[in-house]
């Protein structure tokens, strides 16, 4: 059986992207290590999902597999409804394109980025001479970078031009998705809100489908609908993001969210702390994979590994928990910190 | 509690680019008590690290000290040399953003920590072994007699940016420098560490400095920070009420840039322009061209970092903007 996720979009509303019960190993020695397990979700038309987790929980090899750079040992990517080949045809490939984190290394040094965008064009077959020129000026106000930029090389960019460069030149093949690894991680402060915002732009605008991939949280919560968080591999709560995090249903979802540390207001005085470490694929928990760090733990969780499932009365909402049915602020008492203690207070 | 355990004045470090310097620290000021934590924040290439670096006396070496005084509980330092070193050595320790490139890879971490107390305060084999799982324990490393003999690479990033922390603290520091040393873990493993710090900070009396990016882990962390931009302090005061009630027109943008998980959606209002080429600053105050305050004196007079007056707050506020009193609420 596979966890289709219910969209927030009407029925009617075909899937741009659906993942199917992706199943990816590495070998390590003479073990293999399972890095995803079972993941399943879809993505409709302009439709933007956040896969969010620890490093190491497997987010970014689902996003090699949805581009293409990674083979499943089992398990499909369609895309508009057609299960795509291992090895992808062309169009295939212009349908998915990757947004790497740093711009700095994506970028070849030595094309310009008319030259970078205009091979784009032609190589599939999509603009030649006059009209490819025309489309790259497009392209460079699509996101934001003016018309003379075409002339210059990725050195005289700073790393946030050269993110919306990366981006111009993901969009230059009309992608129906765009995969975004981290896109703001490697930003200055300052330029991460402007990257966020032309994401926002261009899913608004153009109806592209995007997954982006983040450890930050508080930019998934801006840019896209719907969250995924995964967790050993799996997928352990799913949902519309802004109720995913108003109302976590898995202890992981929760515990994650409190260790944001936030700029607007101050520290709360008592709050909960993940103790531990993720532990390794390797050696994989009994049961729920999670429950050695989780305060919500009962003696089943040691032994079932609970499945994700839908949360009774929230719509469109799953989570991999025995307990995902509880409300958790009213069931759960959590250790806590000692509140910060300065000399002047 | 008396003075400040550490003092900075008026620090000034410059960087060669070619054949060109440029001032990287511009006349940085202020000073740090046992048991405080004083937060200096601001984007790559403000100079946060270099300030740091300069009080380490660990400036690399397309770095120069150009002046300023470095005083460790009202006695001056020496701030370059073999003898800068060896004033630091048992007073002043320092932790890393990447704890791998901090950490030895084929000697075991119990040999590394215990190396310091050997070496640095002369303590015998069996006593600095003692001591090295007694601090492996104090930074919340498990099992610590059988972890003494674990290689860097057994163990997680949160697990050696603890042992880099074990470490720092094996010469029994008055002083803790930090420069992000949690931006490389996960938001989880970050607040374990955060944790840490403050515990130490508490129990041993530490005055700690901690550099970061990240105003929300100031926050957590800092009780009065600065906010640095193209070498220069720009606002200095209590952390809170400074995020509160910013009075420079930069931290205002920054604050406004930075997405926080409770915002409303759709809030992001990035600061327009890019950071300047410290080669080329624009003249007068190095943020007039992005400053939607600035006006033509702006770009003449280059304010200095000056006490201001702010409504409702309790505690002295410094601001280096002629037009501070018109700065928004964040």
């Amino acid at each position: 059986m596979t966890h289709s996720l219910e969209s927030t979009h009407p029925i009617d509303t075909p899937s741009v992207l659906q993942v199917r019960s992706l199943n990816v190993s590495f070998p390590v020695g003479r073990r293999r290590l399972v890095a995803v397990e079972d993941v399943s979700f879809e993505l409709a038309q302009g439709e933007s999902l956040g896969l969010v987790g620890e490093s190491g929980c497997g987010k970014t090899t689902v996003a090699r597999c949805v581009v293409g750079l990674q083979r499943p040992d089992a398990g499909e990517v369609s895309i508009d409804g057609a299960v795509v080949a291992l090895a992808r045809s062309r169009a295939e490939r212009r349908a998915v394109q990757l947004v790497f984190q740093d711009p700095f290394s994506s970028l070849n040094p030595r094309m310009s980025i008319g030259a970078m965008l205009n091979e784009l064009l032609v190589s599939h077959d999509l603009a030649h001479g006059a009209r490819a020129e025309q489309r790259c000026r497009e392209l460079l106000s699509l996101v934001g970078l003016p018309a003379d930029a075409l002339a210059r090389y990725p050195g005289s960019f700073s790393g946030g031009q050269r993110q919306r460069i990366a981006i111009a030149r993901a969009l230059a093949v009309e992608p129906r998705v765009i995969v975004a690894d981290e896109p703001v991680s490697a930003l200055d402060v300052s330029v991460q809100a402007t990257i966020l915002e032309l994401f926002a732009d261009l899913r608004d605008r153009l109806g592209i489908s995007l997954v982006m991939i983040s450890h930050n949280l508080a930019a998934v919560r801006h840019v896209c609908d719907r969250v995924a968080v995964m967790y050993l591999g799996k997928l352990v709560e799913v949902g519309v993001t802004s109720d995913v995090f108003s109302d976590p249903r898995h202890p992981y979802t929760r515990t994650l969210l409190n260790a944001v540390p936030h700029v607007r207001r101050d520290p709360p005085p008592h709050r909960v702390r993940l103790e531990g470490e993720p532990p390794s694929p390797l050696s994989r928990p009994t049961g729920c994979s999670f429950h050695p760090r989780c305060p919500r733990a009962e003696a089943r969780c040691t032994l079932e590994e609970p499945e994700l499932l839908d949360v009774d009365d929230l719509r469109g909402r799953e989570a991999a928990c025995h307990f995902r049915d509880e409300p958790m602020a009213a069931t759960l008492t959590l250790p806590t910190t000692e509140p910060r203690r300065f000399n002047g207070s | 509690m008396s003075g400040p355990l550490l003092e900075i004045r008026d620090l000034s470090v410059s960087v060669a680019r070619g054949d060109a310097r440029f001032a990287a620290v511009d006349a940085v000021s202020f000073s740090v008590r046992a048991g405080d934590a004083f937060g200096i924040v601001g984007e790559s290439g403000s100079g946060k690290s270099l300030t740091l670096r300069a009080i380490m006396a660990l400036l690399p070496s397309a770095a120069r000290l150009e002046g300023g005084e470095v005083l460790l509980e009202g006695r001056v330092l020496s701030v370059t040399g073999r003898r800068a070193r060896v004033e630091r050595r048992a007073r002043v320790a320092m932790v890393f953003q990447d704890p791998l490139s901090a950490l030895n890879p084929v000697r075991t971490i119990g040999q590394q920590v215990a190396e310091v107390p050997r070496r640095v305060l002369g303590r015998s084999r069996a006593e600095s072994r003692r001591r090295t799982i007694e601090l492996l324990g104090l930074v919340g490393i498990p099992d610590p007699v059988r972890r003494y003999d674990a290689y860097p690479h057994q163990l997680s990033g949160g697990m050696r940016q603890r042992v880099a922390i074990a470490m720092a603290l094996a010469t029994e520091p008055a002083i803790l420098l930090c420069d992000e040393p949690t931006t490389a873990l996960d938001v989880t493993v970050q607040a374990q560490v955060l944790d840490l710090i403050d515990k130490l900070r508490v129990e041993l009396e530490l005055a700690v400095v901690f550099v970061s990016h990240d105003l929300g882990v100031v926050r957590e962390l800092c009780e009065n920070v600065a906010v640095m931009y193209a070498g220069r302090f720009v606002e200095v005061g209590p952390t809170s009420e400074l995020l509160r009630t910013p009075r420079h027109p930069y931290t205002l943008g920054l604050l406004r840039a930075v997405v926080d998980l409770d915002d409303p959606i759709g809030f992001l209002r990035p600061i327009g322009g890019t950071l300047p080429d410290p080669l080329h600053l624009p003249a007068g105050c190095a943020f007039h061209p992005r400053c939607p305050l600035a006006s033509p004196e702006c770009a003449v007079i280059v304010p200095p970092l000056v006490r201001v007056d702010v409504p409702h707050a309790t505690l002295p506020r410094e601001s280096a903007c002629l037009h501070y009193e018109l700065v928004e609420a964040p």
